[in-house]
């Protein structure tokens, strides 16, 4: 049983590779829009978390437009003293239904390393986003594997010990107080994961925000509550943060 | 079209406030924020255990022992496999209980009966396990002091160690739970006197994990070495160490719909774990069977014993036997079913 859920995680992915973005924080439009094929998604960030105290990082993440329906986009993410290190690749392919409406076919990898707990974390996710004027809803699935890994006597690391999760359901809902291709918009989410990770059954919820400024750049943002135990009713303080971040495109 | 919207959330709303069995299980308020926080729960568990307790919790054993362990027996009107558990650790006379968390639905009268069963429980392990040398005077039937220091009846507690679950916290049951239990963050030592004329010494951690998270406290406790044992040398003193705790860390199967542990605490905790020399972590919350080995760590996640969720006859318990070179478990089975109206 597990073997056929791996063997079909992994052919999807393999197929929805070529294609490309996680358009993450950002909520405004996200299609090519005719003219730039290159766009850059910078943010900062800050929070504290339960376990390892206060943080903050940046990310980046660059998405090359191959067509109206493909893309593919890379980033990076470093959250300084928690300690986390990640960097991903996602392929998106774009099914427009009417001219308001689009469906995101997203094949994701992401590699995190939590160097704390000497934790490797590679993260394979295949999910579909559904984005109408002021609903939005991502639905798929994430094969996570976990491996604990030291370093001998030449610096080398090796794997002392690892473990495949069983697969684990992507979800997100939002919704914005105006048309998503407004020149501004504020709006609320939940969703069960962030940039660079996907809970089981923790789900995080939150404001998001973004204006369009001068020179082809957007200035977006949001405060992300994330929770733990909310499925067993006892939804407890875990991790608050707040996130601000430019897009550009050329 | 926004009337007959308006009207059908209305009486949606209305159906849901309004469904007595839906409201006992699902509190709204609940879904935002847990009754009693993490940092309340340790804080007041972690002061009772080391300030009023003063630490001085151990149990001394002589011999090879074994320990019974189950989980979410969800008590509520029908005491059935709590009782069983109770009994069969009796009749094959196991050092100790643990309870992995759950151990009634959190509503007051449930907690009466739980409180009314372990006093039964008591009575019997009394009645078995010492002999009365006085009106108000109690000997351990293993004492073999010529000149033996008696216990009052009320010092005496039976042996049944808990770990607090979100069914035993929800809607401010931390109350009701605390008043039987007092602690839910807290650790005990095994004084195990071998056939050699040495001892060893086993350790025992129960964790609160309860809420989905340990909470900023429980982690700041643990960092600071709150639960790395009693003895100057640390965890290298310890022969055997075990951990106890609600919330599974691994999922058994992809369609299981209850919280487990976020990211980071997950490997902060098997992480601790090594650091503790731990031989077998056990945990409840999922009503599934978990077995896995991870880093040299065993965890076992037992199903629920409860009478409601697995009315069938099953191996919903597991006895832990230890010896001085060789620890092994076994299943033990649960015979009471539900009674057929």
């Amino acid at each position: 049983m597990r073997f056929l859920q791996k063997s079909f995680l992994l052919v999807t992915f393999l197929l929805a590779l070529p294609s490309a973005a996680f358009a993450q924080a950002y909520s405004g439009e996200r299609k090519f829009d005719g003219v730039h094929y290159n766009e850059i998604n910078g943010s900062l960030f800050g929070g504290d978390n339960v376990v390892t105290g206060a943080f903050f990082g940046e990310n980046a993440i660059y998405t090359r437009h191959l067509s109206p329906r493909w893309s593919i986009s890379a980033g990076q993410q470093i959250q300084f003293l928690k300690n986390v290190f990640a960097i991903d690749v996602t392929g998106t392919y774009r099914i427009p239904v009417g001219k308001k409406v689009n469906i995101y076919l997203d094949g994701r990898f992401m590699f995190s390393h939590y160097q704390r707990w000497k934790v490797n974390e590679p993260v394979a996710n295949l999910s579909a986003y559904l984005e109408t004027s002021y609903f939005d809803l991502r639905w798929g699935w994430s094969y996570i594997r976990y491996h604990k890994v030291d370093v001998n006597e030449l610096y080398r690391s090796f794997t002392t010990a690892s473990y495949g999760e069983p697969l684990v359901m992507t979800l997100q809902l939002g919704v914005n107080i105006r048309p998503r291709y407004n020149r501004w918009n504020l709006g609320i989410f939940l969703r069960n994961f962030d940039q660079y990770y996907y809970e089981n059954w923790n789900i995080n919820w939150g404001i998001r925000f973004h204006c369009t400024l001068p020179l082809d750049m957007k200035l977006f943002g949001e405060l992300n509550v994330r929770p733990a135990g909310s499925i067993s009713q006892l939804a407890t303080r875990y991790e608050t943060s707040l996130k601000l971040g430019l897009k550009y495109v050329w | 079209m926004k009337k007959k919207l308006s009207l059908f959330l209305l009486i949606g709303l209305s159906a849901l406030v309004s469904c007595q069995k839906l409201r006992e299980k699902i509190n709204p308020i609940g879904i935002l924020v847990a009754g009693t926080a993490v940092e309340d729960r340790v804080e007041m568990s972690n002061q009772f255990y080391k300030e009023i307790l003063e630490d001085k919790v151990w149990l001394v054993v002589k011999g090879d022992y074994s320990f019974l362990v189950g989980a979410d027996s969800h008590l509520t009107t029908d005491t059935g496999r709590l009782d069983e558990m109770l009994a069969i650790g009796l009749k094959d006379d196991d050092l100790f209980y643990a309870h992995l968390g759950d151990l009634a639905d959190t509503k007051a009268e449930y907690y009466y009966t739980l409180d009314s069963l372990l006093e039964e429980a008591k009575r019997r392990y009394v009645e078995k396990n010492f002999h009365q040398t006085g009106k108000y005077e109690w000997v351990a039937n293993t004492n073999q002091d010529k000149d033996p220091v008696p216990y009052t009846y009320d010092e005496i507690a039976i042996p049944f160690f808990p770990v607090v679950g979100n069914h035993d916290i929800t809607r401010n049951g931390w109350a009701l739970w605390s008043n039987i239990f007092h602690s839910s963050f807290y650790e005990i030592d095994v004084i195990n006197l071998l056939d050699n004329g040495k001892f060893a010494y086993d350790h025992l951690i129960f964790l609160d994990s309860a809420s989905g998270t340990l909470g900023k406290t429980q982690i700041d406790l643990i960092n600071k070495g709150v639960l790395d044992g009693k003895y100057d040398n640390g965890t290298s003193q310890y022969r055997y160490t075990f951990v106890f705790s609600h919330t599974n860390i691994f999922r058994p199967q992809f369609f299981e719909f209850a919280s487990t542990f976020t990211r980071e605490e997950t490997y902060f905790l098997l992480d601790q774990f090594e650091k503790w020399n731990v031989n077998i972590v056990f945990c409840g919350h999922v009503h599934t069977w978990d077995e896995r080995n991870f880093n040299g760590v065993h965890y076992l996640t037992l199903d629920s014993m409860c009478e409601q969720n697995n009315p069938n006859p099953g191996d919903y318990l597991v006895r832990i036997n230890v010896s001085d070179n060789e620890l092994s478990w076994e299943p033990v089975k649960m015979n009471y079913s539900i009674k057929k109206k």
